[in-house]
């Protein structure tokens, strides 16, 4: 690890800590959201990046893993319309087993995955979507039907991550409510999952992905077993996505099967292509990108000329920041064809005076060796 | 030589992060979260300042229910104007608070976090999947909230208020006006086509009922909000040789159904749910088809009725937005809107301004809304507030393409209906 990148990754770490003391729980709402979005899109950059396998069906092992989780932890109880079963599991072991069963399910599908790829894998995994929404809405007594259920609070070791109004949580004068808690949760697990898929993308699997992606013969002349690793990586794939219908299903509170339709779906590959394939740094940056760029335009186009106020005549701030946001993903794509990653890479390689000596800047559309981690 | 830039700029940055903690944590300092009593006597909580009230709407202005949503916010901001004009309420100016969620559910909760802090009640929102996403937070919080929705999940919660009638009272009343005026009777069949999802799962509930007591047979087809084309379900009414039926599923379906029917020589009375119809149906080829005999069930009188308060709020939102369509969400935000503040005024007569304070208020009030045709009780939160339902019929000359066909009335069936709850 060179001396730059422990220095990058010192502040990062920093910041982390210290963001929950200071923004507000609106914030670091979005932020969970982000995170949650970063650790969904680092697995199917695994898939799609890597591997070279469309996947529609990411948001159906979200749902998976949402579900399981608030199944495997609630504790069965009376509804209003039907009653509502549940393991009563410990929360953290609910939460493990969600992912296993997110696993499970893609391990389910790999036969497919192993045998199909490129487009057609990505019509084949769309199928899950409507499988799946279609048993979220009638699966009453596990999923709650098309209201949800609620979710129980992760609980590890007698430390609750929700509100505790009878004996709230103050650290340095800041009250932990549920958001700030669930702030240290998600860093932990998106460095385990981002670390994680750089050992990966870095060692030999990562390698044996890259040439099936780029050559499918070539790696299996080079005596790579093409079937079983697309199915590892689809089922790879699915635990990350289990994970993080976890996190989201923490967040929310209450899991709504509406959420997770075709639109999750594309905006999980949205965010791949936008963020840089290929990579965990560009899942995240792509993640990070979809999730906060339409939030902050709502937030603030208001700010901005010829906005009006909702209620009157014209552009309302809300229409804004749909047209900024198609705009800035039109102008990535564009103009970006490493994605936002490779603009990063780019403009380190500038910064450093090192343009002359080093290769001129990738344009390709596969990832190159410089845009991955 | 880059690595000892990049140390350089991140020493500043961690001189900067040094600096930053080195101040007070505004959150640290604690915020206005608790309740306080300001200089005039009255308790106040969140969203409630000296001289502001500030006042929520989550809304969709880019989704499916766009012009719904943009006719809500107006007639809401219309009328908070008009309060604002006439001195405000416990002397204090109304401001709203206005997120658009675009019909999902992220978005919702996102805004729901975002504004919830900020706000003393929900003066509209926008879907039942948005409402049930933040039921918890809404009633932990115990904000007044008006959903734009009418599902009977949304009932029995002390702070969510679901206007006029509920979709199973609308259809209950509805099928008895089809026993009444339209000639069905024991024995025979009527259709009903419904979304998935509560809306029409409330609705649905109410139609069986009825038809059990009349002694009708009920022939349900269930569709997808994403189905459009009701060729088959046409098909399958027709074969089963239908009287009747009812409709409880997009405005868009709505006109696919009653245009094949009509061309296939079905023609029938349709009865429809408050959002079966949409007056932007009219221009369509559809249109001829609905003016036929397609009515809808609706607990808000339409704003195309005789009451004066309607009247006149057509007048003034066509001065204040002349270039805006009328629709039925400029009634029903506008309702809403009345239905918030009152609970403000009278929350102020008590000095307790605070947001259990609001809900307590409007809690008290077993008669309210004469003036928009049809009063509801707020006094209980697992029922209804209204068992009356008009019956309306599209009319392309009318103000917001619809009239009153009859008018709001209880039946006797629903008397003797319990509504599900939760």
């Amino acid at each position: 690890m060179s001396k730059s990148t422990l220095l990058w990754s010192v502040a990062l770490a920093a910041a982390a800590v210290v963001i929950p003391f200071y923004l507000d729980a609106s914030w670091l709402q979005d932020g969970l959201f982000a995170m949650a979005a970063a650790i969904g899109a680092i697995g199917l950059n695994l898939l799609t990046g890597a591997t070279g396998q469309l996947s529609m069906g990411h948001a159906f092992f979200l749902a998976v893993g949402a579900f399981g989780y608030v199944y495997f932890a609630s504790v069965p109880a009376e509804g209003g319309h039907a009653a509502l079963d549940g393991l009563g599991l410990p929360t953290p072991v609910a939460a493990v087993l969600a992912v296993l069963l997110a696993g499970a399910a893609g391990g389910l599908f790999s036969p497919i995955a192993a045998r199909l790829k490129g487009a057609y894998l990505g019509i084949a995994t769309l199928a899950l979507i409507f499988i799946g929404h279609f048993v979220m809405s009638n699966a009453t007594p596990v999923t709650g039907g098309h209201n949800g259920r609620p979710v129980p609070p992760l609980e590890v070791f007698g430390f609750v991550f929700a509100d505790t109004p009878d004996a709230p949580l103050v650290i340095a004068g800041v009250p932990f409510g549920a958001l700030e808690r669930l702030w240290f949760l998600g860093v932990v697990l998106l460095l385990g999952a981002g670390l994680f898929a750089r050992g990966v993308l870095r060692g030999r699997p990562g390698r044996a992905m890259n040439t099936i992606r780029d050559h499918e013969i070539a790696a299996g002349v080079m005596g790579v077993p093409v079937a079983r690793y697309r199915a590892g990586v689809f089922v790879l794939s699915s635990m990350y996505g289990g994970l993080a219908g976890v996190l989201i299903a923490l967040v929310f509170q209450q899991t709504v099967p509406d959420y997770f339709g075709l639109l999750l779906a594309l905006s999980y590959l949205a965010m791949i292509i936008i963020g840089g394939l290929g990579s965990v740094a560009g899942a995240v940056i792509g993640a990070v990108f979809v999730s906060m760029l339409p939030r902050l335009l709502t937030r603030y186009s208001d700010a901005l000329p010829l906005i009006v106020q909702p209620g009157q005549e014209g552009v309302g701030a809300a229409e804004a920041a749909q047209i900024l946001y198609g705009l800035a993903v039109v102008v990535v794509v564009l103009f970006l064809p490493g994605g936002l990653l490779g603009l990063v890479t780019q403009l380190r390689l500038r910064t450093g005076r090192r343009i002359a000596s080093a290769p001129a800047a990738k344009h390709s559309l596969t990832p190159t060796p410089e845009t991955r981690n | 030589m880059a690595t000892s830039r990049t140390s350089r700029r991140i020493a500043a940055l961690a001189l900067l992060a040094l600096a930053a903690t080195a101040c007070a944590s505004e959150k640290a300092t604690g915020g206005g979260g608790e309740a306080a009593a300001s200089g005039d006597g009255v308790k106040t909580g969140p969203g409630v300042t000296a001289d502001t009230i500030s006042i929520g709407m989550m809304t969709d202005l880019t989704g499916p229910y766009a012009s719904f949503g943009k006719s809500l916010t107006n007639a809401q901001q219309l009328y908070f104007q008009q309060v604002n004009a006439a001195g405000g309420v416990c002397g204090r100016q109304l401001e709203a608070v206005v997120r658009d969620h675009g019909y999902d559910v992220q978005k919702a909760v996102a805004a729901y976090t975002e504004i919830g802090p900020k706000v003393v009640a929900m003066a509209h929102v926008v879907g039942s999947p948005m409402v049930n996403a933040v039921k918890q937070r809404i009633e932990a919080d115990k904000m007044l909230t008006i959903p734009q929705a009418w599902a009977t999940t949304l009932l029995g919660s002390e702070p969510i208020q679901v206007t006029a009638t509920t979709y199973d009272i609308d259809m209950i009343n509805g099928v008895d006006f089809l026993a009444k005026e339209k000639g069905i009777k024991s024995g025979d069949k009527i259709g009903h086509l419904y979304f998935e999802g509560d809306y029409g799962e409330s609705a649905l509930n109410g139609s069986k009922f009825a038809a059990e007591k009349l002694g009708l047979e009920l022939v349900e087809q269930k569709i997808k909000a994403t189905d459009q084309d009701m060729t088959a379900q046409v098909a399958a009414f027709k074969k089963a040789g239908v009287k009747a039926v009812l409709v409880s599923v997009g405005p868009r379906q709505t006109a696919s159904l009653v245009g094949v029917s009509l061309a296939g020589g079905m023609d029938i009375p349709f009865v429809g749910s408050n959002s079966a119809y949409s007056p932007q149906l009219l221009p369509t080829p559809a249109g001829p088809a609905l003016l036929k005999d397609f009515y809808y069930m609706t607990g808000g009188a339409p704003i195309g009725s005789d009451l004066p308060a309607l009247k006149k709020l057509a007048d003034d939102y066509k001065a204040k937005y002349p270039n805006e369509a009328i629709d039925s969400g400029v009634a029903a935000g506008y309702t809403a809107a009345g239905i918030v503040v009152d609970a403000l005024k009278k929350a102020c007569e008590s000095k307790d301004l605070t947001r259990a304070g609001v809900v307590a208020a409007h809690r008290s009030q077993s008669s309210w809304g004469q003036e928009y045709g049809g009063t509801m009780d707020f006094t209980v939160f697992d029922k209804p507030a209204s068992l009356r339902s008009y019956v309306a019929k599209p009319d392309k000359d009318a103000l917001g393409g619809a009239v009153v066909f009859k008018d709001a009335s209880e039946s006797d069936l629903v008397k003797e209906y319990q509504v599900p709850v939760g």
